[in-house]
């Protein structure tokens, strides 16, 4: 306003007292400024997943939980979050390559058969893949106990993980000693971590695929293929025994039992037969005479009435049998 | 008016004076404090804010944490002529700042001597070791074997290990504590403290490789053919048995329905004695005129003579 009245001498004046003018009314409002810049770099949260460590002008004062936390501004207080919660994953012999599908996706190249490929006891050889879960215990130790955490962890898996099946033959590797490799790594590789006390436990060591190189899959496969023919081969076996011998089992029980039925006939008709003689016995001893007669008597005549063809001789006449020579010796009847 | 300059002069000096006398060290690094060049006290290992001597000290920082070492793959024939590729990694630390800065400088360096060292190191201890002792830790698959040679159960035919199995005397682990010993002494001149050595990855040459590819295909043959075999073996076996009991079966019936039958008979001809014997001529009759009725056909010719007690009074 001033200015534009065109007073040199009083122009300087003016401006500085002008400048004043602003600086006292800028002034509060900068302190306001500061503060609240202030205030608000000296409050962090920490996620529920993390951890804070706390670093006061370069020396570690202590680990903050998840919430609000108060530090000193101004590169005092420096606060490095760590997620401790979350379990992180190294792969070997596979990478995953995507899970944004439905169906996980893996890469498993030719490249990455210098981390699988190890030698069995048996200096054998077997391709191992195995994935490694680990989490952060000691987010002090993690940071700065160690240069590289991650490749140390692989390192040291991988070697272990040779150790491990070093001891093994590959047969047992590739079957029935799955569970316990897995244990076992896990065991000495949390050891060897606990020795370079870099913070890091170890959660699970997982075994994903184990095949034999892909060379010598075809003969494994044909060891397989073997145990299912051997399978078969008793399977039949012991089909067809277990067909016959039942049935055979059964005709002896019916052979015995037609055994045991002849002998109670047999006995049976014995006993009928002696009782029906001895009634007749009593009435003949009796009368011996009469009854061996009657009963002679009694037969001749059943027996002789029901023949067609009777012939009776008279042994007085002679030359009688020729007649009949044709007929007793042709017919036979 | 005139002050004014002279206050912010002040406070500038302070300043510079403060930042050039303070220094901070972080977690996991170590400072040696230089006078014009010469390194002065012991090396500072305590994280925080120092004091040091403005404008003539300097400071030089030197990591305390665990550092790695990627060695190269090495191509190494072990004691028994077998050509393999050992991987190595191993852990340090600096334990000595000062030796460090005079003698590597700095991690790069270092590294570069551990290449060195290492190197010759691995190369002695494999090549003074067979190729087991380096594969393996202990004789656990040994005793696993003889074990199993005790329980002799056909089935237990996947535990097939073929070959000898050449006893361990020193092991894996004991292998990476010689290179570590052998390498300790001389990495101490230079200020690093080797903390262990991983033998990472050790895998066949490729050329032996694919003979022990040709090995492992033959022998998972040779256990093919095993396994087959059994099972037809198996197989005759059982048939054997079917023959047998079959045999055993009909047979045992046989003799049982014999016995049994042979039994009936005695005892029906026990009754028959005791009973007939009473009147043995009667009984003679009797079963003369039974089996008359019976055994004459209907059709018979018969011929009577006039003999015949039955005719007597025909005469």
């Amino acid at each position: 306003m001033s200015f534009n009245q065109g007073q040199p001498t009083n122009d300087f004046e003016k401006m500085k007292q002008d400048l004043d003018k602003a600086l006292k009314m800028i002034g509060p409002f900068l302190i306001i400024l500061f503060l609240v810049i202030g205030t608000y770099t000296s409050f962090y949260t920490v996620e529920p997943d993390e951890e804070a460590v706390v670093i006061r002008l370069g020396k570690f004062t202590g680990t903050n939980t998840p919430g609000l936390h108060f530090k000193i501004p101004l590169g005092v207080d420096e606060v490095i979050k760590v997620k401790t919660k979350r379990v992180l994953q190294e792969e070997f012999g596979f990478r995953t390559a995507s899970t944004s599908r439905r169906v996980t996706s893996y890469r498993d190249g030719k490249d990455m058969d210098v981390e699988s490929l190890m030698l069995t006891g048996d200096l054998n050889v077997a391709d191992v893949e195995w994935a490694v879960q680990y989490r952060i215990a000691d987010p002090f130790k993690y940071i700065f106990q160690v240069a590289e955490p991650i490749q140390t962890v692989r390192d040291v898996s991988e070697s272990i993980m040779r150790r491990v099946v070093g001891d093994r033959s590959v047969s047992e590797t590739l079957t029935t000693g799955k569970v316990e490799i897995e244990t076992t790594a896990q065991e000495l590789m949390q050891l060897v971590l606990n020795k370079y006390d870099i913070g890091i436990q170890i959660i699970s060591v997982k075994l994903q695929d184990v095949n034999p190189p892909q060379v010598v899959k075809a003969s494994f496969n044909e060891v397989n293929e073997a145990k299912q023919e051997q399978e078969k081969a008793i399977n039949e076996a012991e089909g067809a025994y277990n067909k016959v011998i039942p049935e055979a089992r059964g005709k002896a029980d019916k052979q015995i039992s037609q055994a045991e039925g002849f002998s109670i006939e047999l006995v049976n008709r014995a006993q009928g037969n002696v009782a029906k003689f001895e009634e007749i016995l009593k009435e003949y001893q009796r009368a011996p005479q009469i009854t061996k007669k009657r009963i002679y008597l009694e037969t001749m005549e059943s027996l002789y009435k029901s023949f067609d063809d009777i012939t009776i001789i008279d042994t007085k006449i002679k030359g009688v049998l020729p007649v009949y020579n044709g007929q007793l010796t042709g017919g036979g009847k | 008016m005139s002050k004014f300059p002279l206050v912010v002069i002040v406070i500038l000096a302070t300043l510079m004076i403060g930042k050039n006398s303070l220094f901070v060290l972080d977690e996991g690094r170590q400072a040696i404090i230089t006078e014009f060049g010469k390194p002065v006290g012991t090396p500072v290992t305590q994280a925080g804010l120092h004091f040091k001597t403005p404008f003539v000290q300097d400071v030089r920082y030197v990591d305390k944490r665990m550092l790695s070492w990627d060695g190269y793959p090495n191509q190494i024939p072990t004691k028994d002529k077998k050509f393999i590729r050992v991987d190595t990694t191993a852990r340090f630390k600096v334990v000595d700042a000062l030796k460090f800065i005079q003698t590597v400088r700095n991690t790069s360096g270092a590294k570069a001597r551990i290449d060195t060292v290492l190197d010759s190191a691995t190369r002695n201890v494999i090549s003074s070791h067979n190729l087991v002792e380096a594969v393996r830790d202990s004789n656990a698959i040994i005793e696993k074997i003889n074990s199993n040679e005790k329980s002799t159960d056909v089935n237990d035919i996947n535990e097939e290990i073929t070959g000898d199995i050449e006893e361990v005397l020193v092991g894996r682990e004991k292998l990476s504590q010689l290179i570590v010993e052998k390498a300790d002494a001389e990495l101490r001149e230079f200020g690093i403290e080797l903390i262990d050595v991983q033998l990472r990855r050790i895998s066949y040459e490729k050329t032996v490789e694919q003979k022990v590819y040709e090995r492992m295909i033959s022998e998972r043959k040779r256990i093919a053919a095993k396994i087959r075999s059994i099972g037809e073996g198996e197989k005759a076996k059982i048939e054997g048995r079917l023959e047998k009991d079959l045999r055993l079966i009909t047979s045992e019936a046989y003799k049982q329905s014999q016995k049994i039958k042979g039994q009936a008979e005695a005892k029906a001809s026990a009754i028959y004695a005791k009973v007939f014997s009473k009147d043995p001529t009667f009984y003679e009759f009797m079963r003369s005129m039974d089996a008359y009725k019976t055994a004459i056909k209907k059709d018979t010719k018969l011929i009577l003579s006039s003999d015949s007690e039955f005719l007597k009074f025909m005469r």
